[in-house]
């Protein structure tokens, strides 16, 4: 059956105008997001792979080759039935660092733009017979429908003419719907769902020519299997296997077809960042390719049966004219049209992406300064790019003439992509490659590609001198396209290994080399500062290479992504923002553009440290992931928890402080202390967290003494807390960062505080009996006078008696007061107060006190301190002190014993010196009589807390205590207790 | 990056035994859709390996 032009041109119009529909109906939503957003769309997308050769080219490879034309599937089967191999990796690459095609990856990993730039040109020229390949199966078709006779059909005006109107749609049909996200961040809805239903499509017209083939031609199953039967040599052809050699080739090459061919890289990668459907690809693609594969062989075996004179490509074509049929006609032709045209579309708008990035921006063609929107610009340069990509495959296609079939052109193309395979292998798992060994391997491998494929294509001869190599090398091998294959793969690896082991890589490379290839895909990022300080300074400085707008739009992106806010300022947080920012304007500009303009404009400072990695980071990526490793690494990820765990938990609060002073540690502790969580602080400087607590770690980190003893940190809305620091140094490799212990000792503070209390109360009761005493005979004499003066009738003897009543009432309040003041503690834990205290009024007022326990034995005390001597004290709080240690000389002391107290000015000191002639105290309890609960008196007699009070008071009075005893060395007896405390003076405000 | 060795030994394993294993899968007087039976056991072991969470996932 024959069809007009117009009814085969109306075909084409009908079927792209069907895939209009769906794309548009799809970017609309009108397709519900279920549908588009499923992974089994995203499986039928990746049908891509299958281009004109899957349709055509393959019942070609199968008549020649019998069952190695299943080899041209199993490449990509293995691919994606192993992703842990390639294409995992590829995909983490890819959605990190928003890189959209081979180059972008390629450019990241070597830091080169000249990298980006090379693989691009590579590529286009390596796809070229790729896209030739599908514009000559559809123009073909449309000659053989049309009824032209094969010899006209390859080449002629007329044929030229249809490919270039198909050209012309296909254009139309990848600008409008490939170009509508600006960024590879942005999924192209509408292009895929396109993609996947032509997929769908393809599958179906391939099983209608089996079931056309099957049952049509065979008269079914059982037809099929009579008719090999009685055809052995069919048979024979079809197990007959070639070289071992050759099928491990093609193998690879396919294989390597999957991740180096660009428009199953942009389907796979830029279209999709999600794990899960490359998860569900792994054995959806295989079946799909498994599907598509079946009706193969039942079609060739069809038109050998029918012994059409038509190329075997166009088998389908010949069974529908054979069998006079336009519907299976029709299904042969949609089959190879979808086909074609998504190769096209997908590979010409993974092309204009990398000629877009690595070789247009990097010339600035950009307008930043007249206020123009650079997405729009860009918009606009994709386009143009598109056609020129496609011209250039029509103008290759005419220039091959239809010299070669199906197969050779899809070899070609294979075999120039494969050598960008050691490239894309060495990415995540050689970090010792650089960007030499990766450009002398590639000029290399596409040298012996372009002199033994490429130009054979235009009917050159292969030169004389490699034909002879690949004979050296592997023999009398029958096929030169698989020699060249593993000849130039060799070549171009070998020159990649050998340059990139003799030559050095850049700093750059090995920081990237080391982030990408570090173990399990962990990253491990470098701490380093930078030149900004707020997400505003970080749009004012892009401003200057995208524009004020596009700088404000992208900044306010990143950090929604982020999930930071705009006032954000942590160093840790604005190292994110900016790698972030990179990373997306990496899928606008081209991962080279992009680096560049974040290290122009934003760039690290020059640090006195050695770059340090990011341990808060590393620790939160290792926690986050869902890496579950295996031997040594899993027994290094238990033991690294361990350590977290027992820093974490630590009573103690812990936070580690890198030298440019970033908080890389906060433990539960810490924020148990302070109230402020691990999340508000990771990442700041120590001065920027909350009040009190930053200037309190800063000062202490910057101050020079590694322990502070009681420290009190005022809080702003609750009771004061008392903390003891320390910190300690770390030295690792290079990086030397400290850490802080912060001990919280607020509840021994209020023991203590307790303590005191309990002790004053001790005191007073050891005095109650004096004090009743001394209360006593001035009430009875009080009570004389009052009985005396009923009858008494003289003014004057009223008067004095009314002045003795007078002296014994002040007496008794003298007394009261003394002991109230002596048991006033003030409010819960009241702040110690220092002021210039008189030290002899303290004494007298002790020894005053004292007096009053008449059951004490007889001591005297000598209060030997200058009446003009201050010091810097709490007067209550020395009150105290001096009770204490005057109560302990008195115990020490016999009948006849002798207390002295002396007061001199020593420097900026004042020293107090107690000393007694007491029995001394021996050499060994030195070290404990400053202790809690430790005493020399019986049981009942002293608390044991007198001294430790002493010292605690002192301490808190920023003073000194020092213990002699013997007092003498010539007597033997006696103890002298030498208290130091800051001297002072009344300032000139102060009122007597 | 962390390599398999599973992974590499079945890689290793695929391309040194393709050749033989095509020859015996093309040896003898076999139905001519056997070649697509192992494909499909090929597939049902590629789903059954993706229910599980892949150790090296993103």
């Amino acid at each position: 059956m024959i069809f007009s032009l117009t009814q085969i041109l109306l075909v084409i119009i009908a079927y792209l105008t069907g895939l209009f529909a769906v794309a548009h109906l799809a970017d609309r939503g009108i397709i519900p997001k279920r549908i588009t957003h499923h992974p089994a769309v995203y499986v039928l997308s990746l049908g891509v792979f299958a281009g004109a050769m899957a349709s055509n080219g393959v019942i070609a490879m199968a008549h020649q080759f019998g069952y190695n034309f299943l080899l041209y599937y199993l490449g990509v089967v293995l691919m994606f039935v192993l992703p842990l191999i390639l294409l995992m990796p590829l995909l983490r690459l890819c959605r990190v660092y928003q890189l959209a095609s081979l180059a972008d990856v390629l450019t990241f990993r070597f830091r080169s733009p000249w990298v980006g730039s090379a693989v691009t040109v590579a590529m286009c020229i390596t796809l070229l017979p790729l896209l030739a390949l599908q514009i000559q199966a559809v123009a073909e078709s449309i000659h053989i429908l049309a009824g032209d006779n094969a010899a006209e059909s390859f080449g002629g005006n007329r044929n030229n003419l249809l490919a270039f109107l198909f050209c012309v749609i296909i254009t139309v049909f990848s600008i409008l719907f490939g170009t509508r996200h600006v960024s590879s961040q942005h999924r192209n809805t509408g292009l895929v769902t396109a993609i996947a239903f032509e997929s769908l499509v393809k599958l179906s017209a391939m099983l209608v020519l089996f079931l056309a083939a099957v049952y049509a031609v065979f008269g079914g199953i059982g037809g099929l299997e009579q008719w090999l039967l009685e055809n052995p040599q069919t048979s024979n052809q079809l197990t007959q296997p070639i070289q071992g050699d050759d099928a491990r080739a093609l193998l690879l090459i396919f294989f390597a077809g999957a991740v180096c061919m660009p428009h199953i890289f942009h389907m796979a990668f830029a279209e999709n960042n999600d794990s899960r459907g490359l998860r569900i690809a792994t054995w959806g693609l295989p079946l799909y390719l498994l599907m598509l594969s079946l009706p193969i062989l039942p079609v060739t075996w069809a038109g050998v049966k029918l012994g059409h004179e038509l190329p075997m490509d166009y088998t389908g074509l010949a069974i529908g004219m054979a069998l006079q049929s336009g519907a299976i006609s029709t299904a042969a032709f949609v089959a190879g049209l979808s086909a074609s045209s998504a190769t096209i579309i997908i590979t010409t708008l993974a092309l204009s992406n990398m000629c877009l990035n690595h070789l247009v921006l990097p010339l600035s063609p950009l307008q930043i300064d007249k206020g123009q929107d650079i997405y729009v610009q860009l918009k606009w340069l994709r386009r143009v790019l598109i056609t020129i990509l496609i011209l250039a495959g029509y103008i290759f296609f005419t220039t091959l003439n239809g010299r070669q079939s199906l197969s050779q052109l899809a070899l070609v193309a294979f075999i120039g992509t494969l050598q960008f395979l050691p490239g894309i292998i060495a990415t995540p798992y050689w970090p010792r490659a650089n960007r030499t060994g990766l450009l002398v391997g590639l000029s290399g491998g596409l040298g012996i590609w372009f002199f033994s494929m490429l130009l054979p294509l235009f009917g050159e001869q292969s030169p004389e001198l490699l034909t002879s190599i690949y004979t050296l090398l592997l023999g009398h091998s029958n096929n030169l396209s698989t020699a060249t294959a593993l000849v130039s793969l060799g070549v171009n690896t070998a020159l990649f290994i050998a340059i990139s082991l003799v030559t050095r890589r850049s700093s750059d490379e090995e920081k990237v080399a080391s982030e990408i290839c570090s173990m399990d895909d962990l990253a491990r990022p470098i701490r380093r500062i930078l030149s900004v300080y707020s997400p505003a300074e970080f749009s004012q400085r892009l401003a200057l290479s995208l524009g004020e707008n596009t700088a404000k739009s992208e900044v306010e992106k990143a950090l929604s992504e982020l999930q930071f806010s705009s006032s954000e300022n942590r160093p840790y947080a604005l190292r994110r923002l900016r790698a972030r920012l990179e990373a997306n304007l990496s899928g606008l500009l081209g991962p080279a553009v992009a680096h560049r303009i974040i290290e122009g404009r934003i760039p690290l400072l020059p640090s006195a440290h050695t770059d340090a990695e990011d341990i808060h980071l590393i620790e939160r990526t290792l926690d986050q992931s869902q890496t579950h490793f295996t031997g040594l690494a899993a027994d290094l990820d238990n033991l690294r928890r361990h350590h977290r765990e027992t820093l974490d938990k630590l009573p103690i609060g812990a936070c580690s402080i890198s030298a440019d002073g970033e908080l890389l540690m906060w433990n539960q502790s810490m924020q148990r202390i302070t109230g402020i969580e691990p999340t508000e602080v990771l990442g700041s400087l120590l001065g920027d967290i909350s009040h009190p607590w930053g200037a309190i770690l800063e000062g202490f980190l910057r101050g020079d003494t590694e322990t502070v003893i009681k420290k009190e940190v005022a809080m702003d809305h609750s009771p004061s807390r008392w903390v003891d620091l320390h910190k300690t140094l770390i030295k690792e490799h290079d990086h030397r960062n400290t850490v802080i212990m912060v001990e919280d000792i607020t509840d021994i503070e209020l023991l203590e505080e307790e303590l005191l209390q309990n002790e004053r109360l001790a005191s007073i009761g050891r005095l109650a009996a004096g004090v009743a005493h001394e209360i006593g005979n001035p009430v009875t004499g009080i009570a004389c006078l009052a009985q005396n003066l009923e009858y008494e009738s003289d003014p004057k003897e009223i008067r004095f008696m009314a002045q003795d009543i007078l002296k014994q009432t002040s007496r008794v309040t003298r007394i009261v007061e003394s002991l109230m003041n002596f048991s006033h503690t003030g409010p819960y834990l009241e702040k110690t107060k220092l002021a210039p205290a008189n030290l002899a009024d303290c004494v007298d007022e002790a020894i005053h006190l004292l007096a009053l326990d008449r059951e004490a034995k007889p001591v005297r005390f000598d209060n030997q301190c200058n009446r003009e001597l201050l010091a810097m004290a709490d007067s209550q709080r020395l009150l105290q002190v001096f009770i204490n240690l005057l109560d302990n000389a008195r115990d020490a002391c016999d009948s006849n014993g002798q207390v002295h107290i002396r007061a001199s000015n020593v420097g900026d000191q004042v020293q107090i010196e107690v000393e007694d002639n007491g029995s001394g105290i021996p050499q060994t309890l030195h070290s404990q009589v400053f202790e809690p609960f430790f005493t020399t008196k019986d049981p009942g007699v002293g608390t044991g807390l007198g001294l430790a009070l002493v010292f605690s008071i002192i301490d808190d009075m920023n003073g000194k205590v020092h213990l002699t005893s013997p007092s003498s060395p010539d007597v033997k007896t006696g103890t002298r207790v030498t208290l130091y405390l800051a001297s002072a003076c009344y300032g000139p405000d102060f009122e007597m | 990056m962390y390599i398999n060795r599973f992974l590499l030994l079945i890689v290793g394993v695929v391309l040194i035994f393709f050749p033989a294993i095509e020859s015996w899968m093309t040896s003898s007087e076999i139905a001519w859709y056997r070649p697509y039976q192992l494909w499909l056991l090929i597939v049902a072991a590629a789903y059954w390996n993706q229910r599980k969470r892949y150790p090296d996932d993103l």
